[in-house]
């Protein structure tokens, strides 16, 4: 890993390293809005299978987010005013590309669908790419929404592993450099890592980050679950199986098996599940405003203001989280008890028609608040 | 046939919010009204139901002044003998999710119907009861608020309706 030709790499200084670090963290939150959009739009009570395995992968986000966040911290990663998860552009506006730089398919904001759930499947593509080759692939210059690859704006990821897989090599190499010239790469402060106590149950186990070794665990782990370890394979090192198949089980009803004594072996191939089936009810949906925007909503109307709370409410969200990457990682559970908060004020706005429109509802939106002039 | 497509479930809606004293958005927004208005329609007949939605409406119609709109409510729904007893449970039905059987007095001059008993509407209404939000506090049971916030202050808001 650590012999690739260095000009190969494109993380060469630490700062680098954090910028690509804030792009995890933006590319990991990235996801969960469309998720949560999907996941919601589901009438309650039905589509249980579809709802668990959608639900299942949006909570493992979180826990990637959070991983990120404890690289970042340890590698000496701070959290200024209006940065990081607070940026103006922190949250994509929908439909929108990944923060990868990938532009072949977009993400936006939709009822759960068959053509929702196949672009949760791009999202979780997998692609895996031999060690001594270069991760990003060229390509023209075009409409540029994300300044991630700020420093190579011409080329960009084609999966979100490739991405962790250069960040990875980054980190093994200034490790190295580190080492070399007696320092330690990994400065942080070991009390801002979110460890166990502060996270629970929440998609895996949670990793706090304090040397080479666990900073590659924690960025394993997000890769893995979200492709599963090798293209042949349908499952990850904690023999679970990878999103991607996850979401094809919605697609296909049925179930895919994963054999945890003799996963290699005994374990479903790809595009083959032998589980049980389920049944998809593709129209017990709230037919909500795709990619709402709050200009959907009639001013004065109870709707535009539920909104608006909905909107103040994610990005209270957001500002309790990264308060407690900054250094107060007690405040995590509570801040992630206010998702379960969230969850309530989408529904209300899903079952509600918007006015003006008959048959077609509203839809939470996921902006951050822009600080008031007053 | 009333159903979810006739006026008559925009008359229910409408007589449900003075009833509970929540937004239509609100009672919109617990996703159970179809529920609740298909239900309803149920246990009573398309006749019975119908009357008094439309009895409502016709209220709504001729209203000019809240107050005098208030006092016909009550004199001509809330304390009739035939109407009074369904719209208590129409407000015990929003509060907390469930049809109680009407009373033996309401039976014995208007007959008893079939599906008139008492039972919880369904598994999902349950945690939409108005009663949860109207005392701030979360379903027992239900809409979980994560791991470890019982530590917490409660995070219902006593405003939303």
């Amino acid at each position: 890993m650590t012999t690739i030709a260095n000009d190969l790499r494109l993380i060469k200084t630490v700062d680098n390293l954090k910028n690509y670090l804030i792009a995890a963290m933006k590319i990991e939150h990235a996801t969960i809005p469309p998720y949560m959009t999907a996941l919601y739009s589901i009438k309650p009570g039905t589509n249980l299978e579809a709802f668990h395995i959608i639900r299942g992968v949006a909570v493992e986000e979180m826990l990637h987010l959070t991983l990120v966040a404890n690289v970042y911290n340890a590698v000496g990663g701070t959290f200024e005013p209006n940065t990081a998860l607070l940026a103006p552009d922190f949250i994509p506006k929908y439909p929108s590309y990944l923060p990868t730089g990938s532009t072949d398919f977009q993400v936006g904001l939709g009822k759960f669908s068959q053509e929702t759930v196949e672009t949760f499947r791009k999202i979780e593509r997998s692609q895996h790419v031999k060690e001594d080759e270069p991760l990003v692939a060229s390509r023209a210059l075009e409409e540029y929404l994300f300044d991630i690859i700020g420093y190579q704006p011409n080329r960009s990821f084609y999966t979100i592993g490739l991405f962790y897989t250069e960040i990875i090599r980054g980190l093994f190499a200034l490790d190295k450099e580190y080492q070399q010239k007696g320092e330690n790469l990994f400065c942080g402060d070991p009390k801002r890592q979110i460890t166990p106590e502060y996270y629970y149950n929440g998609g895996g186990d949670i990793i706090p980050v304090t040397d080479i070794d666990s900073a590659i665990r924690a960025l394993t782990v997000i890769q893995e679950q979200g492709e599963g370890s090798t293209n042949d394979r349908i499952f990850d090192a904690e023999r679970e199986l990878a999103h991607d198949y996850r979401f094809q089980q919605i697609l296909l009803g049925q179930y895919y098996v994963i054999d945890k004594d003799d996963p290699t072996t005994k374990s479903d191939q790809p595009n083959q599940p032998t589980g049980k089936h389920f049944t998809v009810d593709w129209d017990s949906v709230y037919p909500i405003k795709e990619n709402a925007a709050l200009s959907d909503y009639p001013d004065g109307s109870e709707v535009r203001q539920a909104a608006l709370d909905f909107q103040s409410a994610y990005s209270e969200f957001l500002t309790k989280i990264q308060y407690s990457f900054d250094g107060h990682p007690e405040h995590l559970i509570p801040a992630v008890g206010g998702m379960f908060r969230l969850k309530e004020q989408a529904n209300t706005l899903m079952r509600n028609p918007i006015p003006g429109t008959p048959g077609v509802n509203a839809a939470p939106i996921f902006r951050i608040d822009q600080p008031s002039l007053s | 046939m009333i159903d979810i497509n006739s006026p008559e479930f925009e008359y229910f809606l409408n007589l449900s919010v003075v009833l509970t004293g929540f937004s239509r958005f609100h009672l919109q927004g617990t996703g159970v009204a179809h529920l609740y208005f298909e239900t309803i329609r149920d246990i009573l007949g398309e006749e019975l139901f119908g009357e008094l939605l439309n009895i409502f409406h016709g209220l709504e119609l001729e209203k000019t002044e809240q107050s005098i709109f208030s006092d016909r409510l009550r004199s001509e729904i809330l304390a009739s003998e035939k109407f009074g007893p369904i719209t208590r449970n129409i407000i015990k039905v929003w509060y907390m999710a469930t049809w109680y059987a009407l009373p033996l007095s309401w039976r014995d001059v208007f007959g008893t119907k079939e599906k008139d008993r008492t039972f919880i509407i369904s598994p999902q209404a349950y945690p939409e009861g108005l009663l949860w939000t109207a005392i701030g506090v979360n379903p027992p049971g239900a809409k979980g608020p994560g791991y470890g916030t019982w530590s917490e202050p409660p995070l219902v808001s006593l405003n939303q309706g």
